[in-house]
């Protein structure tokens, strides 16, 4: 809690909340980010469900960067988040369960990637009944992290660990 | 807004959204939706405008229909907002601004059927299919951002550009 403290009296900290501008211009990118992330990454696991089965595995392949930078931003922009408020964070269970879903769903994505998309070979194979499987609770997964953010604004305990000291 | 607030009320609405779980499983629902709509159409726009050449730009079209059930999806769960603190949306310069870029998407979107589909014949429709990926784009983003903006300054205090 006293790290946390600290943390908040740092001029970046600082910075994230009070600027006039820097915590909305922080919210947007990482809700930019999440819509394009999650929503492809939502299309990707339709089609390896067995929807949409036209579009050939491999070309899709030229979506991952779009998932990779959207990723990136999510990330740098959630970091940031994190520094203006650590202990409304750190203390909520939730933020640990919306980060573990988030590894589940990546992991998905790139398990598919590396075993349908790296070769045209396996353009429009049939998926084997387990990754069927796999790619329909992918989908929820991925939806699952985003209702973990939307109640990570409603959840905390503590805001601001500088309140204690 | 009194009509429309006493309908809220009587239908159990407001108590729902009010409730401990209403009002974020329901913003939960709405971020859903917009990411299905981003993932659908946005791709089908960035296929248009050039990412993944030799994607079937029909088979990636059969992903729009999906994005049409995000839309309808958030427009439902918009309406549990409007209903449940209507002041809070018609008087928020966010929201109008909002409103009026999800209409640029909706004109957008009927100039694209009308003109640019079936664009593989000419340059000129290619051009055309372009344009209208990039507008789209352009609105949802900016619907996306007023959105946002929605909550973040509430009537009274406001954001505004024109005023």
């Amino acid at each position: 809690m006293e790290y946390f403290a600290w943390l908040e009296q740092t001029a970046a900290s600082i910075w994230v909340r009070e600027s006039s501008w820097a915590f909305f211009a922080i919210l947007i990118v990482h809700s930019l980010a999440m819509g394009l992330v999650v929503g492809i990454n939502i299309a990707f696991h339709l089609r390896f469900f067995g929807f949409v089965e036209k579009i050939a595995l491999s070309r899709l392949k030229a979506f991952v960067p779009v998932i990779k930078l959207g990723f990136f931003a999510i990330v740098a922009s959630g970091l940031l988040l994190v520094l203006g408020y650590p202990a409304k964070a750190l203390t909520n269970p939730v933020f640990y369960l919306k980060m573990g879903l988030i590894a589940a769903g990546l992991f998905s994505t790139f398990y598919f990637v590396r075993r349908y998309m790296s070769d045209s070979d396996h353009d429009f194979i049939d998926l084997l009944q387990f990754d069927r499987l796999l790619a329909s609770v992918s989908i929820l997964i991925w939806c699952a992290t985003i209702v973990g953010g939307r109640f990570l604004a409603y959840t905390h305990s503590i805001l601001l660990a500088s309140s204690f000291y | 807004m009194e009509t429309i607030l006493a309908f809220a009320r009587g239908s159990g609405i407001y108590d729902f959204m009010n409730s401990a779980w209403g009002w974020p499983t329901i913003e939960s629902l709405h971020f859903i939706g917009l990411s299905l709509l981003l993932g659908t159409v946005g791709l089908f726009d960035l296929r248009v405008l050039g990412i993944g050449r030799g994607i079937s730009m029909r088979a990636v079209h059969k992903l729009v229909p999906l994005g049409v059930a995000g839309f309808s999806l958030n427009v439902s769960t918009g309406l549990l907002f409007f209903v449940s603190a209507p002041d809070q949306y018609a008087y928020n310069p966010a929201f109008q601004t909002k409103m009026l870029f999800i209409l640029c998407a909706g004109i957008n979107m009927f100039l694209f059927y009308r003109f640019a589909q079936g664009s593989k014949v000419s340059d000129r429709g290619k051009s055309l299919a372009a344009i209208g990926a990039a507008v789209s784009l352009t609105c949802w983003t900016l619907v996306i951002i007023c959105g946002r903006l929605i909550t973040y300054y509430r009537p009274p205090y406001h954001w505004c550009f024109w005023c």
